[in-house]
């Protein structure tokens, strides 16, 4: 058996495609890629946890990282380089506006605005919300049992946020994804779903409860957890909470050669920017596109392989038969 | 895309019905709004008077979004002689009237897409939206003057389309 070759050239390929998963805040975990196994993945279906934001643009990576020589003799001749500092940057535009692409392309929390009860008095991040319902038992992530008076309050098409009462925790808040860091006890009983990223858009209302159009990130209601309508979200200048995420960015290549980056841990490093982009690139005060543009601060991790601290791994799936 | 232009033709079509309801073309022998698009009409050996008449021309997509967007491009000829009553005199006013019509027309700049192929039209889920016109200089060919604007129109596909 033998097999024909070929020398590849420098891969070509158009734009990036953005998956991101929710680093344990609590323990500093990040989610960690194995370009091994799972480098030839979908991209329409990404292994679990990761979540596709789609493709971006402008996607640029800025080493920040800095040597240094160390020199010895006279006159001093460089000896050998030590690496002085570890950085690195990235940026990029998100090509949708969604609850997870705004939270990213934000530098604080990502708030839900709640749906209103009724006379609240006017806040910025949302009035006094509408009492929140309980999900009976056998929902499923897809699927919210509720009593038929509760499923009456929705309607096709609305915005649901699901999770648990907010109880005077401090700390990181929100699982399986860390929405905010509470220093000082709250009394806003709704707060954990104000910054939930557990929230979906219902398709079907029934006597026995609601139908998403899509599962919620965090699965099936947990125990406590309880539903409220979103009207919208909201995110702040300011503000001393970061969003951490585990993001993977792919390059697909035209000959199939795919180029992976994973960043075990970034930060976003700056607020919340937008940029308005012409349809036309021949009338260009018409009709713009409003795209999300993302900063982020490459943090380090330890690879268990060797001790190494890193900020990013950068893989290679060559194309099949090409030239190494 | 055909949902798109079938939507973005209707709007113009009932919007001038509001903007001066006089303005109509008898066509294969019904009385008509005057606007028609040229690609779903008999050929025509010239172009008629005092009607709006949309030429879809260039068409481009962007796949990496979400939904696949479509911008096709849509140019709008009109042109007139004026009126007998005034001898033709009149011809450069009735030439203004159309470019107000037409900018009124086209505003708001969206519509709601429907697909006309059902009976009744039935709602999608998204809207078609479209530019400001880029209005052409007007052209004089001995009594008639004639003038087209270009307008983008866009478009997300949706499933099944």
């Amino acid at each position: 058996m033998a097999a024909n070759w070929y020398s590849a050239p420098a891969p070509v390929a158009r734009r990036v495609r953005g998956y991101f998963a929710p680093v344990n805040r609590a323990t500093q975990t990040p989610v960690l890629f194995d370009p091994a196994q799972q480098g030839g993945f979908n991209l329409d279906a990404p292994p679990a946890p990761w979540i596709s934001l789609g493709w971006i643009q402008e996607f640029q990576r800025k080493p920040g990282s800095k040597s240094t020589p160390v020199l010895a003799g006279i006159p001093a001749g460089t000896l050998e380089q030590v690496r002085e500092t570890l950085q690195a940057q990235v940026s990029f535009q998100f090509l949708s506006w969604t609850k997870l692409t705004m939270a990213l392309a934000t530098g604080s929390q990502h708030l839900n605005l709640l749906a209103p009860a009724s006379g609240a008095v006017a806040e910025a991040n949302g009035a006094q919300a509408s009492p929140a319902v309980t999900p009976q038992s056998g929902s499923s992530p897809v699927s919210i049992l509720l009593s038929v008076a509760d499923a009456a309050t929705f309607a096709p098409g609305s915005i649901i946020a699901l999770d648990v009462d907010y109880t005077g925790q401090t700390g990181f808040v929100g699982a399986p994804i860390a929405g905010a860091y509470v220093r000082q006890a709250l009394t806003d009983v709704d707060y954990v779903r104000r910054i939930t990223f557990n929230v979906a858009l219902v398709s079907q209302v029934n006597s026995s409860g609601l139908v998403l159009s899509e599962s919620l990130p965090g699965g099936a209601p947990a125990a406590g957890a309880k539903l409220q309508a979103v009207t919208g979200f909201v995110d702040r200048e300011g503000g001393s909470f970061y969003q951490e995420w585990s993001a993977l960015f792919v390059m697909q290549g035209s000959q199939g050669e795919r180029i992976l980056f994973h960043y075990p841990r970034l930060q976003t490093m700056a607020s919340a920017e937008e940029m308005a982009i012409p349809l036309d690139g021949k009338n260009k005060s018409g009709q713009a596109r409003v795209l999300l543009k993302g900063q982020y601060l490459a943090l380090p991790v330890t690879d268990p392989l060797d001790g190494e601290h890193v900020v990013c791994y950068r893989s290679f799936l060559p194309a099949a038969n090409a030239l190494l | 895309m055909q949902n798109a232009k079938d939507s973005f033709y209707v709007a113009l079509r009932t919007r001038l019905t509001t903007i001066n309801p006089e303005r109509t073309i008898l066509l294969r022998g019904t009385v008509r709004p005057g606007i028609l698009v040229e690609e779903a009409e008999a050929p025509f050996s010239q172009l008629p008077n005092d009607v709006f008449i949309l030429r879809w021309q260039g068409l481009g997509v962007d796949m990496d979004l979400d939904s696949t967007m479509a911008a096709a491009e849509c140019e709008i000829l009109y042109q007139t002689c004026g009126t007998q009553s005034f001898g033709g005199l009149d011809r450069g006013r009735s030439l203004s009237a159309m470019d107000e019509e037409l900018v009124a027309m086209l505003q708001p700049f969206y519509t709601p897409k429907f697909n006309y192929t059902a009976t009744p039209p039935a709602a999608m889920l998204t809207q078609v939206f479209w530019d400001e016109p880029g209005l052409g200089p007007i052209v004089v060919q001995r009594d008639r003057l004639s003038r087209s604007a270009e307008v983008m129109v866009y478009s997300y596909q949706e499933q099944g389309e």
